[in-house]
């Protein structure tokens, strides 16, 4: 939240139309990383919950969290390997 | 924001950021049809090699079909 709301704050103190390129810049840009992290928070969340919680129980269980903590760092790891490999020539 | 599409260099601007989001979103969402593809049992403390040959391999399948239908549509008209 912090990210989004001090550029924004501080565009909203000057005239709007005098905001500067870097300002401008960084606007865009902590605007489509609160919208990239709220996605991929929520991918996260739906591929670990179908991973992890088979079968509901009346409250997580210590290896379902572990789990959940295993395949988060999974998924972080498979986006980077996604994103090298797409910067790669297939072979 | 009504000088942005007036100022070209705030227009610059956003268009680079809006091609980063862009490369972002494929990578997001490649990343979630390998993940189903390759990722069959539960996550454990690494990947097995099975698992990161295959995540590599699902990126490099999903660029030649990128291309193979490229070339099936340029080959239409």
């Amino acid at each position: 939240m912090d990210s989004f709301s001090s550029p924004a704050s501080s565009i909203g103190s000057s005239d709007p139309r005098q905001i500067s390129p870097e300002q401008f810049q960084n606007l865009v840009q902590s605007q489509f990383a609160q919208a990239y992290a709220q996605e991929f928070l929520e991918t996260i969340r739906d591929k670990c919950f179908k991973s992890c919680i088979s079968k509901p129980g009346s409250s997580l269980s210590g290896s379902e969290s572990s789990c959940v903590s295993r395949c988060v760092d999974r998924y972080i790891e498979a986006t980077g390997i996604i994103s090298k490999a797409l910067m790669q020539r297939p072979h | 924001m009504s000088n942005a599409a007036s100022n070209p260099e705030l227009q610059r601007i956003l268009m680079q950021e809006e091609e980063k989001r862009m490369v972002n979103q494929v990578v997001s969402a490649l990343t979630s049809q390998c993940w189903d593809k390759c990722i069959t049992s539960t996550p454990g403390n690494k990947f097995s090699s099975g698992e990161s040959a295959c995540l590599t391999n699902c990126a490099h399948r999903f660029l030649d079909v990128t291309v193979l239908i490229m070339k099936r549509f340029q080959s239409m008209n």
